[in-house]
């Protein structure tokens, strides 16, 4: 009962195209099948590949997998059955030594595990999740890091169940250890489940899966009036009202499920939804990003070996990518379940980072309410949740702040043009949103904003008078009327943007309603400058002018361009303005924008939405200039 | 775009490992080069580690490169399931864990040390006491490290 009991024959990939260097590959390994016996083990493998990509989220994400099958042949057929657990007492020659009457119960199922893993990752070194399909009738299976099943009707369900925990990392929702009759499991314990699926918590605003909740559904959804036994009510809601269930994680109560059933709770009902997200994060960072074609992306380096994307998908999912120097990049996730809001070229995801273990996410959702995300590293990400009851203009831009690391200060557009500003400070919290001195903003016009010292903000807008507008704010004399910048037109959807090289100086970029790119300055000494033409550049019909002050006597742009290719120029205190050049032969989407950091002063680390859709991302390092070319913003 | 340049990509940049374990002995079966994409999903690389078994691959001064979760293993019980599928799943105690278990870890070429670590809970917190989540050197203070075995790839 060894691998001397068999041979393995080969290795068939039964399901998938994707590179199986970017795929969720599942291998199922033959057992107890005799050499004649192949077919047999063909045909549940085939049945599995059935069962697998119908069951929802699989069915969805199936351009994500792959299935191999490996045929072993055995010496003999079947499995080791002992009679001392209530089997027949067979014995036979296996390659994978299976065996039921695992711990004395006949149901349970168990092979070499070691030998299992070994040759699958022989046979397909890409190997995700190990499933041995094993030559019985007799029911039985078992979970671990190699799940094992039988030929028995509904088996397969055990599998699937089994990937819930070893592959997406899903806790058990069942609320008993031994079937509801065992002593010691009325209460969990105080310390929360490190699963996304189960929790302690039972407020709305510390549920783990708060962004599924709606807001109509009751918190606790349901509670277990005797702690002494399990609940065994039917729902008091419609089957897929995300909640609160009290009992699960093996606990009769203390500790709560998100939906009534799941199939982390009973095999033969659907994943619940939280579980379906959770298996979609596993999945998704392994595919390339569809992204919505001219939806800004947002770009934060907390410290100078690490990167974090926002950028959001052709259908509204707010997406994440980030990038360490030691890992390379960890592929694109869905943050929180957010949406973001189409109107305009799209509501972007804007970030800050107001320390190196945390980020603060804005967008306006598809309700164009203001919602907030935040990332911690003790905790990791938070849900979404509302700033506030303002109605944001469609699409509208959220632009954050942080003068310092205890406050933050956003800005956006209502509904009707308003210039809208609220603020949260660690010590106050969320204050209530506020209009900054009448100012209304052009149709598609941002508001963009700096500040130059911790107390003092300096807010900039397209009028509806196609001008561009200014206010600030002192601490010590608040905040200020709006006052227009020069006599420059400007187009009316047009960014202002803005950067300060350093405290006293302000350089702004922006396009005419021509194209052409135009720049203004201030300087604590000299006042406004005049509006001047950068370089004879023009921008592409919408897109925004990227600026970044690598030093305080240089600066680097970035726009797309009227043949829709990225361009760059920079200018430098002792030089002046060069000319446009292209980007690495870079090519974006019409009206897009190219996203810029430099998280070192000799690197500049350039992001685009290219023709494809696609995230495309180059640098530029001081010891090399450019980058060859550009790479795909995915997994590495 | 339409060039896409992969260069910076090298092939099998990851590390397959197998490990075996009986009770709180692990030994390592094997470790292979692999061209795998590991991703966030899997990687923790600066969170706070939760609760479980983790495989971190480490540099040459000892620094975590990168960490990923051991999943459903190490456990001291097994899951039983029902035929009728209106029964109850069950678990049942096991007097000595054994099995193997398989991560793949991104760092191929830095990595020179691969540590299995268990973390425990954290202490049970007062009543009612939600509290915050322990900053990451708490979590790491916290860790149990099982085996540590050199990264050999040849």
């Amino acid at each position: 009962m060894t691998t001397s009991d068999g041979t393995v024959q080969g290795v068939t990939q039964i399901f998938g195209n994707q590179p199986r260097n970017r795929a969720f590959n599942v291998v199922l390994l033959a057992e107890g099948f005799t050499a004649a016996e192949q077919g047999a083990f063909d045909t549940a493998a085939a049945a599995f590949v059935t069962a697998f990509t119908g069951t929802p989220p699989f069915d969805e994400l199936s351009p994500a997998v792959n299935v191999f099958r490996v045929n072993v042949a055995s010496t003999d057929s079947g499995a080791d059955d002992p009679a001392s657990a209530g089997g027949t007492g067979a014995v036979v020659r296996t390659y994978f030594d299976a065996t039921f009457g695992g711990n004395g119960i006949r149901r349970l199922l168990l092979v070499n595990a070691t030998t299992a893993l070994t040759v699958a990752a022989a046979q397909v070194p890409e190997v995700t999740t190990v499933l041995v399909v094993v030559n019985s009738t007799v029911y039985g299976g078992a979970g671990g890091s190699v799940g094992t099943y039988s030929l028995a009707t509904g088996a397969t369900e055990i599998a699937i169940h089994e990937m819930g925990h070893t592959a997406f990392g899903l806790a058990d929702e069942y609320p008993y250890y031994a079937g509801g009759d065992e002593t010691g499991h009325d209460h969990h314990p105080a310390t929360e489940p490190s699963e996304p699926n189960v929790t302690i918590q039972s407020t709305r605003a510390t549920l783990k899966w708060a962004w599924a909740v709606d807001a109509a559904t009751a918190i606790p959804t349901m509670s277990n009036p005797d702690c002494s036994t399990v609940d065994s009510r039917p729902s008091p809601v419609p089957t897929g009202t995300v909640g609160a269930f009290e009992g699960a994680h093996y606990y009769h109560c203390g500790a709560y499920r998100p939906e009534f059933d799941c199939k982390m709770r009973n095999l033969s009902v659907p994943f619940c939804r939280v579980c379906r997200q959770v298996i979609w994060n596993r999945l998704w960072p392994l595919s390339v990003l569809d992204a919505r074609a001219r939806t800004p992306i947002s770009v934060v380096a907390r410290y100078p070996e690490h990167l974090d994307v926002f950028a959001v998908a052709s259908d509204g999912r707010t997406m994440s990518d980030w990038w360490d120097q030691s890992v390379g990049w960890a592929g694109w996730f869905h943050v929180s379940g957010g949406f973001a809001s189409p109107g305009g070229a799209g509501s972007p995801v804007t970030s800050v980072a107001r320390y190196a273990g945390h980020l603060d996410l804005f967008v306006v959702g598809t309700d164009n309410r203001v919602w907030s995300a935040w990332w911690d590293q003790s905790t990791g990400w938070s849900g979404w949740f509302r700033i506030g009851s303002l109605v944001a203009r469609p699409g509208s831009t959220v632009t954050v702040v942080s003068r310092y690391a205890d406050h933050l200060d956003l800005f956006t557009t209502a509904s009707d043009g308003r210039v809208m500003s609220t603020w949260w400070d660690a010590r106050s919290g969320w204050a209530e949103w506020f209009q900054l001195g009448g100012g209304v903003a052009a149709p598609g016009a941002t508001v963009t904003a700096v500040a130059r010292y911790p107390f003092h903000l300096d807010v900039f807008t397209v009028g509806t008078d196609n001008r561009v507008w200014s206010t600030w704010w002192d601490e010590r004399t608040g905040w200020a009327g709006w006052f227009q910048v020069g006599g420059q037109t400007a187009r009316p959807d047009s960014t202002v943007t803005v950067v300060a090289r350093h405290p006293d100086q302000l350089d702004l970029f922006t396009t005419a309603p021509d194209g052409r790119i135009v720049s203004t300055w201030w300087n604590a000494r000299s006042g406004w400058g005049t509006w001047f033409q950068v370089s004879g550049g023009v921008a592409s019909a919408g897109s925004p002018v990227t600026a970044v002050a690598r030093y305080s006597d240089h600066l680097d742009l970035f726009v797309i361009g009227t043949d829709n290719r990225v361009y760059s120029t920079w200018w430098n205190e002792s030089s002046g303005w060069a000319g446009w050049f292209h980007v690495a032969g870079g090519v974006g989407k019409p009206g897009g924008q190219v996203a810029a950091i430099s998280r070192v002063a000799e690197h500049l680390d350039v992001f685009t939405v290219g023709t494809d859709s696609r995230v495309w991302s180059t640098w530029w390092d001081g010891s090399g200039g450019w980058a060859g070319g550009w790479f795909q913003v995915a997994v590495t | 775009m339409s060039e896409p340049d992969e260069t910076a990509t090298p092939p099998e940049s990851a590390v397959r490992f197998i490990f075996e374990y009986d009770g709180d002995d692990v030994r390592l079966v094997s470790q292979q080069r692999v061209d795998v994409a590991v991703t966030g999903f899997d990687l923790h690389q600066e969170r706070a580690l939760p609760p479980g078994h983790y495989v971190e691959v480490r540099g040459a001064d000892g620094t975590p490169l990168a960490a990923v979760p051991v999943r459903g293993e190490l456990g001291s019980s097994l899951e039983v399931f029902p035929e009728d599928p209106g029964e109850p799943i069950t678990r049942t105690e096991v007097d000595r864990p054994h099995g193997a278990f398989t991560v793949v870890l991104p760092a191929a070429d830095l990595a020179q040390q691969v540590a299995v670590l268990r973390v425990p809970p954290a202490a049970r917190p007062a009543e009612g006491d939600t509290g915050p989540a322990p900053a990451p050197s708490e979590a790491r203070a916290r860790a149990t490290e099982l085996a540590t075995f050199p990264v050999e790839l040849g």
